[in-house]
């Protein structure tokens, strides 16, 4: 499990953004050298279709092909497909460099030898990235197997102007008692207090993370997640009694909706707020600029003193080399590349076909903050609130027990609350049967 | 004269009835189709609203604007005709070599009586009953490790030809079953005068049993044109470069990551699907004749 920390140098680092620019753009020059080898032609596996992060890749491609003058052939695969079919894309013909995620999604496959070590990439552009991007990037044996590009904070997403209406603020919003009352403020006007889907099965997952992480703090949760704590344990029976207290304001179809059904709810103003990873800031941005300046991030309030608002859910997306694709020499000289401030400013001058930038907040400490909008500047004061950092449910826990084992047991803890007892036993039963990793 | 009348009575009264039986069975009949064109129905419309109009207004809000659009977005984003030549390099092949191969086996099998013939033919049909999802991990290594071992690794994974290797071997078992139960039909004289006549076994096959197997080889050639076509499994599992996919990956194209706009999906879905019903349509006849094909043993 990757001890995630969220220091104090990135913090320092991100304030002193004004004064650092200087100091970076001569890091960005003595780097510069980096990734001008002629390392070959290599192939590029994207993990999306979508229209924003391809005008990204491309842009970026094209900046470092026309800086080494190495051809880069470019694969996109929509990301489910991708995902799903990743362990036999990597034991074949895989791309020598591809989109992937931090953490324990890494680690399974560094483990099982598919990903090239990383550690002179590290070498050359480390000082770049907070100490908590090289821990998520560290595989177990203590060699790093992953770049990383961007991350996202999960939080609770609510519109300005309804807040302002309901005489709410996020100052007045921090711990439980005041989350209840203001859901119980919303159901008064005949709103969905805490608009959610389920249909995925991975949704409610976040819910599940922050409960628990407020509740029992991040240990136990990590504990929990790499199968040293039980899932019988009372603590985790407390989770799920709070949650309960939640559901009266969710809206009645949870199982029937998937996650951009609950971001409907708060797009058409019929829900009070939600909980969600904020990628979704572009659905609203897409929408219109004023529903986009209407949104806005806090943190998930304080339920337990002793662990205050410490942890979010912040996935962090990056890339890999994979170990048997035709030239590892050149996966890796192209995230040198892409790693450097130098890439990081060739993604982040992609605009899409609008001709507007694509939001990005960027995993390296360079990026100039000052550019970000009023969202993008919630999101960092959700993260930088944060001392710990974990990736998400299904990033952090064993796949053969995330998606097909967790996921099912809170979509059926939906239909009956009741059964809480049963399913936590059936958790830590199907936990104990699952076969030893190889 | 008064029995006259009662038989007309009784036939009036038996043609009531009828109709009463009819019209029942036409509601009933009429049920059953509105629940299978509703889907169709649904997509088509969905395929017609623009995402943005359901974002904003939720699925079952009255349309503000219906249009194509989706439908040049689907195109334009699919990359159509690249992924419709994948499909054809792969069905094409596939389809060909399997009535080729289950007619040869079927031939033998029904014609020539040997120890083995009743075996051979339960262990090709039997091979129908294994689910891909079961195999797929052997037959990767499978391809994996032959690469390998000759030093081409595309050989076979990644390769529209493994994909058609696939296809023949797991349709190959139906088609030898079928073709095997239709040469069953085929009275043994034609076979026995073609031997006394002194064909050879090979010519006894081609110039004897495929002009008689046309019919059963034209039906049982669409069914599987459109079971290949509608394949997405196999080429997702035994390629990595997307860009050598079927048209029935090109649709997860049109999926985002996290969010999907399923009016656009709808319009691509409605795309793909016309190759298969235009098959569909011209060759109706083929088609149910293929499904019922071999169900009645002569």
């Amino acid at each position: 499990m990757s001890e995630v920390t969220n220091g104090i140098s990135r913090r320092s680092v991100l304030k002193g953004a004004a004064v650092g620019g200087l100091g970076l753009a001569a890091g960005g020059s003595l780097l510069a050298g980096c990734g001008s080898k002629a390392t070959g032609p290599l192939a590029y596996g994207a993990r999306s279709v979508d229209a924003g992060p391809t005008a990204q890749n491309k842009a970026l491609i094209a900046a470092y092909t026309a800086k080494t003058k190495n051809e880069v052939k470019y694969n996109a695969t929509e990301s489910n497909a991708f995902q799903n079919n990743l362990s036999q894309y990597l034991q074949g013909t895989p791309d020598d460099t591809f989109e992937w995620m931090a953490g324990y999604r890494m680690q399974f496959f560094a483990e099982q030898g598919l990903l090239a070590d990383l550690t002179d990439v590290w070498g050359a552009i480390g000082d770049q990235y907070a100490d908590s991007y090289k821990i998520a990037s560290t595989g177990l044996d203590g060699k790093q197997y992953f770049v990383p590009k961007s991350w996202y904070p999960w939080g609770m997403h609510f519109r300005k102007s309804m807040f302002k209406d309901l005489g709410l603020s996020a100052d007045t919003v921090t711990n439980w008692d005041e989350f209840l009352k203001m859901l119980d403020g919303m159901k008064k006007k005949g709103l969905v207090g805490f608009a959610a889907g389920d249909k995925g099965g991975w949704e409610a997952m976040g819910t599940f993370d922050i409960l628990n992480a407020r509740i029992n703090g991040y240990q136990f949760h990590v504990d929990l997640l790499a199968g040293r704590e039980k899932w019988t344990d009372a603590k985790v029976l407390d989770v799920f009694t709070h949650w309960a207290q939640l559901i009266p304001y969710m809206n009645p179809n949870v199982l029937d909706l998937e996650w951009d059904g609950a971001m409907q709810l708060l797009l058409q103003k019929k829900a009070g707020s939600m909980l969600m990873g904020s990628w979704f800031g572009g659905n609203f941005k897409e929408q219109s600029q004023a529903d986009y300046d209407d949104l806005s991030i806090i943190p998930f309030p304080e339920i337990n003193p002793e662990h205050g608002r410490d942890t979010v859910d912040a996935p962090i997306d990056g890339w890999c080399v994979a170990a048997n694709g035709t030239n590892n020499s050149g996966g890796s000289d192209f995230l040198k590349f892409a790693g450097d401030m130098e890439g990081v400013n060739a993604t982040l001058a992609a605009k899409d076909a609008n001709g507007a930038l694509i939001p990005m907040t960027s995993a390296n400490n360079g990026q100039d903050t000052s550019t970000y909008d009023a969202f993008q500047k919630e999101q960092m004061a959700v993260m930088d609130e944060a001392k710990y950092i974990t990736q998400f449910l299904d990033r952090d826990t064993r796949p053969d027990f995330a998606g097909p084992v967790v996921g099912p047991a809170i979509q059926s803890w939906f239909k009956n609350p009741k059964d809480v007892n049963k399913i936590v036993d059936s958790l830590q039963a199907q936990w104990d049967a699952l076969p030893p990793l190889a | 004269m008064s029995i006259d009348v009662e038989l007309q009575a009784a036939a009036i009264k038996y043609k009531n009835k009828q109709k009463v039986k009819d019209r029942f069975i036409s509601a009933f009949i009429g049920i059953f189709a509105i629940a299978w064109i509703f889907p169709i129905v649904w997509t088509v419309w969905t395929s017609l609203r623009p995402y943005k109009d359901v974002r904003a207004h939720g699925v079952f809000s009255m349309p503000k604007t219906l249009n194509l659009q989706n439908y040049a977005d689907a195109i334009s984003r699919m990359d159509l005709p690249l992924y419709f030549w994948n499909t054809f390099a792969i069905t094409v092949p596939a389809v060909f070599l399997t009535l080729f191969f289950g007619s040869l086996i079927a031939f033998v099998v029904s014609r020539y009586s040997f120890r083995w013939n009743v075996s051979l033919l339960l262990l090709f049909t039997a091979g129908n009953l294994l689910p891909a999802q079961l195999v797929f991990i052997p037959v990767f290594k499978m391809y994996i490790t032959l690469g390998k071992a000759v030093g081409i690794p595309r050989l076979l994974y990644d390769s529209p030809w493994g994909v058609v290797l696939i296809h023949v071997a797991f349709q190959m078992g139906f088609a030898t079953f079928v073709l095997s139960s239709y040469m069953k039909t085929v009275p043994k004289e034609i076979s026995e005068s073609a031997m006394v006549d002194g064909a050879t076994v090979f010519t006894h096959y081609t110039k004897v049993m495929l002009p008689l197997l046309r019919p059963a080889l034209a039906s049982l050639g669409v069914l599987m044109t459109t079971w290949i076509y509608n394949d997405f499994f196999w080429a997702l599992v035994l390629m990595s470069t997307d860009s050598k996919r079927p048209i029935t990956s090109a649709l997860g194209r049109l999926q985002g990551e996290f969010v999907t706009d399923y009016n656009l999906l709808a319009a691509g879905a409605v795309i793909a699907a016309l190759p298969t019903l235009i098959v569909f349509f011209v060759l109706r006849k083929q088609f149910v004749s293929g499904l019922t094909l071999g169900s009645t043993k002569g």
